[in-house]
């Protein structure tokens, strides 16, 4: 039982991160139908920014919430920007283009950023000031670390934040009717192109803050770090409805827990393999996803 | 008081002349219907005042200001406001919520503002909550500020969208077509709805082929065939006027 | 007449230009390693070992009978495909001879192409049994092989640890799961219990639903065998934190300043199989002079690339030219202390594994067990 616990444990901690991630895809999805290639990159990027910014102001002796959620802030603004960059320069110019080719330039964009990264960061593993996080809970044998419950509670805290954005203000309304209706968002006076690049900016920021969550928790980043949870994140978007914001939380802690758990009780090799065929039979009987079209009052 | 003018309005599609050299104005407190058949360049006439295309000749005036260029959401902030011949309702929204979004333009808090719900954001929110009420009120929707806009019955719908366009608080609406599918009951209702709003000192333009509800309201009428303005004047004129009898019967 | 004149001095100006290019000769070397993806950091290490050695060769002046030294560093991004495509590249720009590659994945198939072709091709860092196992006549290898690897680490729990039980896990490439394979059925046969072989992926982060079979089975020795040190390091943070109080065995890839960097305490009291190197020889001291200065602290492999093509060099020098069999001749001739360990080459191409056990001790790598005497250094 207690190995259960635990598993369920480091299953919820790896969801969180999918979870995060995942609605940066989904929302952008919602907006303008278009799978951001780049947007495992702004997670790279934000581990990246928040590893320089939280070293510096350990160096400059700040204490531990200092470096934490000054580092958390400046990275999720910095990639809201860099995200808001992108979708200018790549994706606005091609808005009337077939969609194709804006997936193409989307590709085009993550191989971009990802080796700008690596040429302004190098190729090596950059260490994370992992002495801010260590310690944690020992019920028995289950061990809860700090950093785990950092984790699972920051993520808590964005989801409920970008609900209430979305679905109880203003700003919620306008990305909401823009996903539906476009042309009929701006003939009642919203600014769609402010909007689109807000949404890029809203779940860039949101993968900034599992690219921090990601160094700290396991110690580095890399340049290309955002290869492979983005393509975990990207099945849970489409696992829980891609275009729908529960959805892609559902999907995200969905395929964290079943990884865990296929490495926990069968084997660490086929854990991918059973994650994705979680995501083959869901889609077999509900090709929209979980939450897909049915409900997709939460599209966004 | 506003005034809209065309001058010399013309639109291309590649080799097809959409619309040639249209002149008109909708004057103060006027309501003026915008006739003719099927494919007679009507509906284009009101994407290129809201800013949906391009004029490629002429240009379109709205007090004063040429509205050349802009996008659909700042004709908007100018005063326009339009509803569609199919209904454009935002479907999976409430009611409310359709008539709020509208209201976007009117309101000056950013983003941070509504995360971190400042007192100004709260007032605005409450501010504009009001009004939507108060425009589903004058609707008669006001029951069913809670539906699912999909949910609303057909004749309800319509007149949603046109409480949604007078959100924005525009000093001109344009009609698309508002009594297509409608039912008489209905037809009058709409009849009345639409000489409220004029009677709060907004300005009507409209599509419509009920003659019915054309010739029971609108002052003055305009009537268009293949892109070519063929006549205006008022109900009476426009119904003994021959060019238009051939138009709508044919040789 | 003057215009023939003219005509007359350009055209030898021409014949002398070009006369002058026949006989500037430039000596090519290629280094394969993978200088993207994630191992980006070992790729790195061997084209800064043979960038040093060129330096430290042309400071003491250089090759007779060459003008220059070329290096040509190729990107394997440790793939077979890569690879194999590198290996053609290098064969089109006419190298002359390879250092490379890192991964065994890349070097096989690699060395199929280059040996067809008679490039010499030295390993620095591959040590799958099969990379001089096949008789490729221009194969070379500088480090160690796995299966003495394995011996090694299997000696170690025996005799040092008194392990009863090991965990084993793999993150399965070529490399790490042979060597783990290997290790799995010497540990069988030697009477230590096998609790568990577990693979993780190629990519990935979390390791804690395989670190809490790990915990709950609890052995005496965890071994980890790992492609490369961040994965490794990644490992050991997690280990530490899921409390896993198991001796941490792992082996050469994972051997890397970096390893300290990103794991710190974690990485504390590790034991790591790894070839024997004298850091105080000369050769070594004027390896690490000329190294660090530019490239950083040298990572697992840098001082075996540095051998490799210092070797490679020597054998040129030796044989005035490029021609693969006399300069085959020469390498097998080399009988001398380099910077890593003695080098003298076997018929086979190998040059012999010195594996011993180091140790995480401060943040640092120091000499730990000797295997041949089974005493502490």
């Amino acid at each position: 039982m207690e190995y259960f616990f635990q598993q369920l444990i480091n299953g919820i901690t790896l969801g969180s991160v999918y979870a995060l991630i995942a609605l940066g895809y989904t929302m952008v999805y919602g907006i303008i139908q278009l799978i951001n290639f780049a947007h495992g990159e702004f997670f790279a990027a934000g581990g990246y920014v928040g590893v320089i910014f939280m070293s510096y102001l350990l160096s400059q002796g700040a204490p531990a919430w200092v470096c934490l959620s000054g580092s958390l802030i400046l990275a999720m603004a910095y990639c809201a920007m860099l995200a808001m960059a992108v979708e200018k320069v790549a994706y606005k110019p091609l808005r009337s283009s077939s969609r194709l080719s804006v997936l193409l330039s989307a590709l085009g964009m993550s191989i971009f950023l990802q080796n700008g990264l690596m040429l302004t960061q190098g190729v090596y593993d950059r260490a994370y000031p992992t002495e801010l996080t260590q310690g944690g809970f020992e019920f028995g044998t289950v061990m809860l670390s700090y950093m785990q419950l950092f984790i699972v509670s920051l993520t808590a805290f964005l989801l409920v934040a970008l609900n209430f954005l979305v679905f109880k203000t203003r700003i919620g309304k306008a990305m909401r009717s823009t996903a539906q209706d476009k042309i009929m968002s701006a003939l009642v006076g919203i600014n769609s192109n402010r909007i689109i690049s807000l949404t890029f900016a809203i779940g860039a920021g949101l993968a900034a803050a599992a690219g921090i969550m990601v160094g700290l928790y396991y110690g580095s980043v890399r340049y290309d770090m955002g290869f492979v949870p983005g393509i975990k994140a990207f099945a849970a978007a489409v696992l829980g409805g891609i275009g729908n914001i529960t959805g892609a939380m559902i999907g995200g802690f969905i395929i964290g827990m079943v990884e865990i758990f296929a490495a926990g009780y069968i084997s660490g090799e086929y854990k991918d393999v059973f994650a994705f065929l979680i995501l083959i039979g869901v889609l077999y009987f509900r090709p929209s996803g979980i939450m897909g079209e049915n409900v997709d009052d939460t599209r966004v | 008081m506003a005034e809209l003018h065309l001058h010399d309005v013309s639109v291309r599609f590649g080799g097809l002349q959409a619309l040639a050299e249209v002149n008109f104005s909708l004057m103060p407190g006027e309501i003026v219907g915008l006739i003719g058949p099927n494919g007679a360049g009507k509906t284009t006439v009101f994407n290129v005042i809201t800013g949906v295309y391009s004029a490629s000749g002429g240009h379109v005036e709205y007090n004063g200001e040429n509205l050349t260029g802009l996008k659909p959401y700042q004709v908007l902030h100018k005063g326009i406001a339009r509803t569609f011949q199919n209904i454009r309702l935002f479907q999976n929204m409430t009611a409310l919520e359709n008539v709020m979004v509208a209201q976007h333009s009117r309101s000056s808090c950013g983003v941070f503002g509504a995360i971190f719900r400042t007192p100004t954001q709260k007032r605005e929110e409450a501010r504009i909550k009001e009004k939507a009420m108060e425009e589903l009120r004058f609707a008669e929707l006001d029951e069913f500020a809670d539906e699912v806009a999909s949910s609303l019955p057909y004749g309800h719908q319509r007149r949603l969208e046109i409480a949604r366009a007078l959100a924005s608080e525009p000093s001109s609406i344009l009609l698309d077509e508002p009594a297509a599918g409608l039912n008489p009951a209905e037809s009058s209702e709409l009849m009345e709805t639409i000489r409220k709003i004029s009677e709060r000192g907004i300005n009507v333009l409209m599509v419509e082929h009920d003659m019915k509800v054309v010739m029971g309201i609108c002052q003055r009428l305009v009537v268009l065939d293949h892109g070519v303005m063929i006549a205006k004047g008022n109900p009476e004129e426009i119904q003994k006027n021959p060019a238009v009898i051939e138009a709508y019967l044919g040789n | 007449m003057k215009r023939s004149i003219m005509t007359a001095l350009l055209v030898s100006a021409i014949l002398m230009l070009s006369a002058g290019m026949v006989f500037a000769k430039t000596l090519k070397v290629g280094t394969m390693g993978p200088l993207t993806g994630p191992y980006a950091a070992d790729g790195n290490d061997i084209k800064n070992g043979v960038l040093t050695a060129v330096e430290v060769v042309k400071a003491n002046g250089g090759i007779p009978g060459f003008d220059d030294i070329e290096v040509m560093p190729q990107d394997t991004a440790c793939e077979p495909r890569q690879a194999v495509a590198t290996a053609n590249k290098l064969i089109n720009e006419e190298a002359n001879g390879v250092v490379g590659a890192y991964c065994s994945s890349a070097t096989l198939p690699a060395s199929e192409v280059l040996d067809e072709e008679s490039i010499i091709m030295i390993t620095p860092a591959s040590t799958n049994e099969k990379v001089t196992s096949r008789g490729l006549p221009y194969m070379f290898r500088m480090c160690g092989r796995d299966d003495d690897q394995g011996f090694i680490a299997l000696k170690f729990m025996q005799e040092k640890l008194g392990a009863k039980s090991v965990y084993i896990v793999d993150d399965k490439t070529a490399y790490s799961q042979g060597l783990a394979d290997g290790v799995e059925k010497m540990c069988e046969a030697a009477g230590i219990k096998v609790l568990g072989h577990e693979h993780v992926n190629q990519g990935d982060k979390d390791f804690s639903a395989i670190l809490t079979k790990v915990k709950t089975s609890n052995p005496d020795v965890f071994y980890m065998s790992m492609q490369n040190s961040a994965t490794g390091a990644l490992m050991l943070i997690q280990a530490k934190r899921m409390g896993i109080k198991a001796a941490r065995l792992a082996q050469d890839a994972v051997y890397h300043p970096q390893l300290m960097e990103i794991a710190k305490d974690a990485a504390e009291d590790v034991y790591l199989t790894f070839g024997y190197i004298d850091n105080n020889a000369p050769a070594y001291k004027e390896f690490y002079a000329k190294y660090q200065p530019k490239h950083g602290e040298p990572g697992a492999y840098s001082g075996y690339a540095y051998d490799s093509a210092m070797a490679y060099f020597k054998a040129v020098k030796a044989a005035g030219a490029t021609d693969p069999e006399k300069v085959k001749a020469e390498l097998m001739k080399l009988d001398y202390d380099g910077a890593t360990k003695h080098i003298k080459f076997k018929p086979n191409g190998d040059s012999g594994s010195n594996y011993i056990i180091r140790k995480v001790e401060n943040g640092k790598f120091i000499n730990y067990w000797n295997p041949a005497t089974g005493k502490l250094y």
